[in-house]
């Protein structure tokens, strides 16, 4: 083995080491991460030793039952919670906190109850893109309204809007600053069936007008929705030291139709799977004598 | 419309339902008494008596008008620099579980002592007495403010300062679109409290004080001029402006108060 080879062969190594780190196409790298949280009865750990690498331009879901340390795994990534051990890269850069690389949808909405429509959205875009002029704020603000239809309603308290719309602000607000990434905390848990359908068709064209190019990760607790908006499903073990049971792949085409989905068979066949890996037990067993 | 005409209607009957009571009450006390407590109508002859002129302000007299704003601009002073200090104090207890464990036990051990208490102590400071009436009124409308504003302000919610952290708000940006906003019915409960006991105090501190002002025209003019009637139509002066800035800052409190 002579010493070109030798190189070559460092060189290889070295790069599958850093490939998940480095790779352009790589958005978001959790490194063997673990949240541990002090409570009063002892230290609680939420979730244990997780690695999970997600592309540019993917959509993932974190699903699983509740408390099973989603969201903890979700607030890593977004950098409200602080790994214990561990670290996760996004965009190339150690999470130290929340950046505007990474914009949030929360649960419940979590709009300013005193401010309009309007002013919810542009105090975001005034602190997280400071370099704008006040100007091309503002314009930023009136575009990302206008695209997803609520600039008639910008005058508004979102006390007044009904939850579909106040959860089309959060949305907005966190596309208006822009970011490569976009988490999704439960965004759609508290509505109606008919609304969460019409919003996951305004998610996937706020993504496409974009070029498919932003990164979605979504914490949900439903199978349909899932399937429907990601490429690949996260399945995680109840916690505590709640870990990834699973990585569904969905290869259905898109533009993905909700209706027709439905019946495709291999939509039924990742349905199937993702109930088998979040359920145990189907009937009740039998009461014995 | 029609329902809110009818709704006000029927408070109005009610008020003068309550008024008519008090005034037969007040009117059968005076019976008893002979006359010693003066009769409504008498009481209306001294009202319209000092109502005469009420603004004069010469130097030997000064109207009853004169006096209540005298009263009024030192409530207004102490009540003003008491808020200015306790608002942001009360950001600070709120948001900092340190400082409100250094502080919450002096505000404890001021907070009941006596707000005349204090006047001895402000004539020591200033070596005057109006001055030392401020001090009374600054002091005590400290605590009502501060207590309230800093419970606003440790009881923000999770999600309101979630939306601060994730989108980078400065502590300007923090305290102006989060903070204050969220604290602000807090805030007016508080001021709301802070300026009923600023009221009370000040006539008491008055008639300590003396010199111009509400407090010292009851004692003055009242007692020891040997007139009740005054006494009694002070008493509903200065119950009727205590409604009033009662009623002000109720209606602040609703105009602040927003939709969830």
């Amino acid at each position: 083995m002579n010493s070109a080879t030798t190189k070559t062969v460092t060189q290889n190594i070295a790069d599958s080491i850093l490939e998940p780190v480095l790779t352009p196409s790589t958005a978001i790298a959790v490194n063997n991460v673990t949240v541990s949280f002090k409570t009063l009865k002892g230290t609680y750990t939420a979730v244990k030793e997780i690695s999970l690498t997600v592309q540019k331009g993917e959509i993932i879901s974190l699903i699983g039952h509740s408390g099973c340390g989603k969201s903890t795994l979700m607030g890593t990534i977004s950098g409200m919670v602080k790994p214990t051990t561990g670290e996760v890269i996004a965009n190339g850069k150690k999470v130290e906190g929340p950046g505007p690389d990474r914009g949030i949808v929360f649960q419940n909405y979590s709009l300013l109850p005193w401010l309009t429509v309007y002013r919810n959205i542009y105090e975001a875009v005034d602190s997280a893109l400071k370099n704008l002029s006040k100007c091309e704020k503002k314009e930023l603000v009136e575009q990302t309204l206008k695209t997803v239809h609520l600039w008639d309603h910008k005058d508004k308290l979102p006390g007044h809007l009904s939850g579909g719309m106040k959860q089309r602000v959060a949305i907005a607000r966190a596309f208006a600053i822009n970011p490569t990434i976009l988490l999704l905390d439960e965004p759609f848990g508290a509505l109606d069936a008919l609304t969460k359908s019409n919003m996951h068709v305004e998610l996937l064209k706020l993504w496409n007008l974009d070029n498919r190019e932003k990164t979605i990760v979504m914490v949900t607790h439903d199978i349909e929705e899932a399937i429907f908006l990601s490429d690949r499903v996260v399945v995680m073990n109840n916690g505590p030291e709640a870990t990834i049971k699973e990585i569904v792949p969905v290869p259905l085409e898109r533009p993905r139709n909700k209706k027709d989905i439905v019946h495709d068979p291999v939509y039924m066949e990742t349905h199937d799977k993702l109930l088998n890996l979040l359920i145990d037990k189907f009937s009740i067993d039998d009461i014995k004598e | 419309m029609k329902a809110k005409a009818i709704k006000l209607g029927w408070s109005l009957v009610y008020f003068v339902a309550g008024m008519l009571l008090l005034l037969g009450m007040w009117d059968m006390v005076s019976r008893i008494t002979k006359g010693e407590i003066p009769s409504p109508i008498a009481t209306w002859g001294t009202f319209k008596e000092v109502m005469t002129n009420p603004f004069q302000n010469d130097p030997d007299y000064k109207g009853i008008g004169t006096k209540l704003l005298s009263s009024l601009a030192r409530v207004g002073i102490g009540f003003g620099l008491g808020s200015l200090i306790a608002i942001p104090l009360g950001f600070v207890l709120g948001s900092s579980r340190i400082a409100m464990n250094i502080i919450n036990p002096i505000v404890q051990i001021l907070r009941p002592v006596s707000p005349l208490a204090w006047f001895p102590l402000g004539l020591a400071i200033f070596q005057d007495s109006p001055k030392a009436s401020i001090f009374m009124i600054f002091i005590c409308s400290l605590w009502p403010t501060l207590i309230n504003t800093s419970f606003g302000a440790s009881s923000i919610p999770q999600d309101h300062k979630n939306v601060g952290k994730a989108f980078g708000f400065s502590v300007w940006k923090y305290i102006t679109k989060i903070m204050l906003p969220y604290t602000l019915p807090h805030i007016f409960t508080g001021l709301r409290l802070s300026i009923g006991v600023a009221w009370m105090v000040i006539v008491a501190g008055e008639m300590l004080s003396g010199g111009i002002g509400l407090g010292y025209f009851v004692w003055e003019e009242g007692f020891n001029g040997g007139s009740v009637g005054k006494i009694l139509v002070a008493i509903l002066i200065i119950g009727a402006v205590g409604l009033l800035l009662d009623r002000l800052f109720t209606s602040l409190q609703k105009r602040f108060t927003y939709a969830v």
